[in-house]
This record gives structure tokens, sequence and C-alpha cells, in this order.
């Protein structure tokens, strides 16, 4: 175990490397001079002077990149122009919505997906399946911003069921009812990613359901939702836990659009918010920030399948 | 032939593969189809509900939405087009040069899966803002680099097996060069599969066009678009939801008829599954 952690930690570093030199590469691609594009229009040639300075700006290529990753390993990520506050205190405050907005559309995701895909896999072919596999491709091919404006015009708007937008912090004010404003964001965002978790709990429950240790189950005379519980969900949840790690380097994607269309104070909303106003340092740290995390959640899935097969951990 | 056969076996397929020449079909005649010309203002008849003289309904200007919805399957089409043409171009020869030499596919598959690790969307809105703001050609550029990396893993995974092939072999042992086994032995057979991803690239960049212009970030606000439509009339939710109804179905049928179509074909070329009836 310990040899394949450390070639999967070795892996990851590489990853991390790539990814702070494919957003030095971008941040450089950016037309001017890099000094005025980071500090903005407004800034004072003063000020021009000190981030030339201590991100070596006015040197060598080879040196911006050296200072570039030695500041990002010290946490400075940089300024935003707009906020004029450092680029990572902006992120950690707009963290929370994300985060729940995340987990929320997690459960849905999970919950939908994973019930909809077995409850499909135990009759195949049958009505239910056929009408779970119409719902589930045409789930797949909605975009969540559409679906999430028609739900909050059901039931925001004619309804008036649910918030149509905002969130408060909830950590903050210590009210947990604030999550009823992230239930309609986090049904649109999760229900078009159920879609894939379903068709691949599908597959792979059907995978099991036709094992020999399935049937030997039944012949012993077990409870139909015994067997399908016990029996074959349990061997069937590693590949479904892989696609749910997948669905969720796409539901963050996803999300940027989503908290737009909410007005959630998350982290997508800053990157567009930072893309319509030009702050780049606030552009260049969410997608470093976003991307080593992605490095890093992968790692972990890396490790826990390690760590449940054998197989895959001496292979 | 190959194609026909497929459809007759698969219905789903079919209709998808019937939509999709409807929808090419209407966004061809444009001019001729719609009832009135897109940009058309009357503000008289402003956020006019679905009716006879408006099928759709009208925007917050009058405009009429049917004419709109046609006009801007046209940029759809002709963006997901250029994406996906932009994937191939450049996703094949890396793919084929990652694949088939050990050295090259160490470094660049290194690369590619790293730069996997940015969100679609984030990573294309970043690319749109180096290359200068709104407009077709940057979009097509932006969106193109997003899932040009996707393209390659297909191609580098796809060459991985066939270079193992008896006839690869064979070809090595009577003197073929490098590059004529690359031309003509690998690309040859990677193009069902580059097919099949170019499908699947189609319809996931058109979702991605209509964010990048929902987002107010794509093509220019005077080319009707899609997305476009839907962002406009974000204030108009309650009084007029048809504005954001009508561009979101044609946008989810044209990507769930491409994702039908790649599904099927990709079944196709898989032995295991080609008896199985799906649908």
């Amino acid at each position: 175990m310990l040899s394949y952690i450390i070639r999967r930690a070795g892996g990851m570093i590489v990853s991390i490397f790539i990814v702070i030199s494919v957003t030095f590469i971008l941040m450089h691609s950016v037309p001017g001079n890099p000094a005025s594009v980071l500090l903005g229009p407004n800034a004072t040639p003063e000020q021009v002077q000190n981030l030339n300075e201590s991100w070596g700006l006015n040197r060598p290529i080879l040196t911006q990149y050296y200072k570039y990753v030695v500041n990002i390993f010290q946490g400075k990520f940089g300024r935003s122009i707009y906020y004029q506050k450092p680029v990572l205190s902006i992120i950690s405050q707009r963290a929370e919505t994300s985060i729940f907005l995340g987990l929320m559309s997690l459960l849905v995701v999970v919950s939908v997906g994973v019930s909809g895909g077995i409850i499909a896999s135990i009759k195949p072919n049958s009505w239910v399946d056929n009408l779970l596999l119409l719902v589930a491709l045409a789930g797949a091919s909605v975009p969540s911003f559409w679906l999430g404006l028609m739900l909050m015009n059901l039931f925001a708007g004619q309804l008036h069921l649910l918030p149509s937008s905002g969130f408060t912090s909830v950590l903050k004010t210590g009210n947990i009812v604030n999550l009823k404003n992230l239930i309609l964001p986090s049904i649109a965002l999760g229900f078009v990613n159920a879609a894939l978790v379903a068709r691949s709990a599908r597959s792979s429950m059907l995978d099991v359901l036709n094992r020999e240790y399935v049937n030997t189950a039944r012949a012993k005379g077990l409870k139909e939702l015994r067997v399908i519980v016990k029996h074959a969900f349990r061997n069937a949840a590693i590949p479904i836990t892989t696609i749910i790690s997948f669905t969720f380097a796409k539901m963050v994607s996803a999300a940027v659009v989503t908290e737009n269309v909410f007005a959630l104070p998350g982290i997508g909303s800053l990157v567009v918010q930072g893309i319509l106003k030009r702050d780049y340092p606030v552009i260049q740290g969410v997608m470093l920030v976003v991307a080593i995390l992605y490095v890093v959640i992968n790692f972990l899935t890396d490790l826990t399948y390690g760590y449940l097969d054998p197989r895959i951990r001496y292979g | 032939m190959d194609l026909i056969n497929l459809l007759l076996k698969r219905k789903m397929a079919l209709v998808a593969f019937i939509t999709i020449i409807l929808i090419l079909t209407v966004t061809a005649l444009a001019p001729f189809v719609s009832p009135y010309k897109p940009g058309a203002l009357n503000l008289s008849d402003r956020l006019k509900g679905p009716g006879l003289t408006h099928l759709f309904g009208t925007d917050h200007f009058g405009r009429d939405v049917l004419s709109r919805v046609i006009f801007g399957a046209r940029i759809t089409f002709l963006l997901g087009l250029s994406i996906s043409l932009f994937a191939v171009v450049f996703g094949l020869p890396i793919g084929v040069l990652a694949g088939y030499f050990d050295l090259v596919g160490t470094v660049v598959m290194r690369v590619i899966d790293a730069s996997m690790a940015f969100p679609a969307i984030m990573m294309a809105l970043a690319l749109m803002t180096i290359l200068g703001g709104r407009g077709i050609v940057n979009v097509i550029i932006a969106v193109g680099i997003v899932w040009a990396p996707r393209m390659v893993r297909t191609v580098y995974s796809s060459t991985l097996s066939l270079r193992e092939e008896t006839y690869i072999e064979a070809s090595k042992a009577i003197g073929a060069s490098s590059t004529r086994i690359l031309i003509y032995h690998i690309v040859i057979n990677l193009l069902s599969p580059v097919i099949v991803q170019a499908t699947f690239t189609f319809a996931f960049s058109i979702m991605e066009v209509a964010a990048l212009n929902f987002l107010g970030v794509g093509i220019p606000p005077f080319i009707p678009s899609w997305g476009g439509m839907m962002s406009e009339a974000r204030n108009y939710i309650q009084v007029a939801p048809w504005i954001i109804l009508f561009p979101g179905i044609f946008l989810a049928i044209s990507v769930l008829s491409f994702n039908l179509l790649g599904d099927a074909v990709r079944d196709n070329l898989d032995p295991k599954l080609r008896n199985e009836e799906l649908a």
C-alpha cells in the first residue's frame, strides 16, 4: 500500500505543477504588461514597481516562473483589482455557499441517480426501465441553467413555495433555514448530473445481478430486497463511486452558471464577475484553487480504490 | 450503408438522426422558413404569448421568438461543427503521436490529464478573456481548446490498442516507415472512434456555448443565439417564460439527438454491445 500511495502522490505533485504552469502561461498570454494586467488600469507607478519586485515581473521568464511557484506555495495568490483584498481571503469567504451547494447537489445526484439506476436494473427492458432511461437521457441533455430558470419560475415565481435567489451565510447567522435558498439550485444542478449516475448505476447493477453469487443468494431463499441491497448493490458500489467522483468535477463546472442564475455568492459567480471586470488575479486564483482541489480529490479517490480493491494496489 | 443499417436497427437513433436532419434543413432554409426577420422590432406586440401570429410568442422588443430560435439554430450548429472540427484537427495528430511514441505519450498525456483539472466552463471563460472578449472565432478557439484534450484522450487510448495489432507488426516487418504506418494503418482505423467523440464534442460544446452566451461572454449580442435569448429574457421570466422555454427545449433536443446518435454509433463499434437491443 505504501508504495502505491507514494506513486500516486508523485503523480499528484506533477499534476499540481502542470496546473500551476498552465495558469502561469494563461496569465502571461493576456495582452499587455503583466504588472498592469494584474493591478488594473488605475495602478500607480509605485504599485507597479512593488508588484514587479515581489513577483519578479521584470526578470527573465524562468525567474518569473520560479517566483510564481514560490509565491503560490506560500499562499500568496495576489490581490483582487476590484475588491482590493487578497484573492485567497475572498475565495474563503465565498467557499461556504459553493460547498453547501455542492453537498446538497451531491445529495440529489446520489439519491435520484443511484435509486433510479437500481430500480431500472431490477426489471431490465420493462416500461419502468425504458421510462427511466428516457428521463435520464433527457436529463443529461438539458442545460442546468435552463432547468434552474424554469424551476425558479415555477416554484418561486408562480407557486411562491421557495425563495428564488440569494443566500445568507448559515455559519455566520447560525440559521439553518437559510439552506432553503439552495434547494432549487441544487435540484437544477443535481438532477442534470444524476442522469449520468443513473445510467452507470443501472449498467453496473445489471452486470452484478447476472453473477452466480446473486443466483446462489436467491436459491438460498433470501428475500429479493435483501439480494439487491446486500449482495448486488454492495458489489456494484465501486464503479458507481467512480462515476460520482467524476460527476463532482462536472458539477463544479456547471455550478459556475447555476450560481449566476440564482445570484448565489459562491466561487462560481466570483469567477464570472472576475471575467466581466477583467479582475485577472481573481480568475487566476479561483482556477488554481479549483484545479488543485480537483487533483487532490482525484488522488484521494485513487487511494480509496487502492484500499477497496487490492488488484489496483498491486497492479 | 453501415449507418443506414444501424439506424434501422435502433429506433431511438433513427428518431435522433431524423431530428438532426430536420433541424439542419430548417437552419439552411432559415431566411425562407422563418416567419419574421429575427431582428425585426415591433414594440406594440411586445411580450405577447404564443398564438397564431407568433407561434412561440414575442420577446421584450416584440421580436418573434420562433424566428429567433430558427436563426439561433444556425449559429449553434455552425459553432458546434467548427468546435468539433477544431478538436479533431488538434486532437487527432497529438493523440496519434502520443499513443504511438511512448516518450511523447508520457509527457503529452500528463499535461492533457492535468489540463482537464480545470472545469470546462472556467477554462473557456478564462480563454475568452485572454482572446480579447466576445466574438465567434474566439468562442470556437476557447471552447475548442477545452474539448481538444478530450479528443486527444480518445485517440490516444485507441492508438495504444491499435499499435499492438498484428498488421502493424507486419508493416514494421516489411520495413514500412513510421509515417506510413501512422497515416495508412492507424489514422484510417481511428476514424470511427474519432467520429463518435466528435459527435459527443458537438453535443457538449453547443451546451457550453449556450452557457457562455448566457453569461454574456460568448458571441456578440446582435447575433441571435439560444443562450443569448435566455440571458436577455431573464428579467421577464415571470411574465414571458416562453422566451426562455423554447430556446431551451431546442437546445435540449439538439444535444439529446447528438448524444443518442453518438451512443448508437459507439455501441455499434463495440461487438459486445452490438447485438444488445437497447431501445
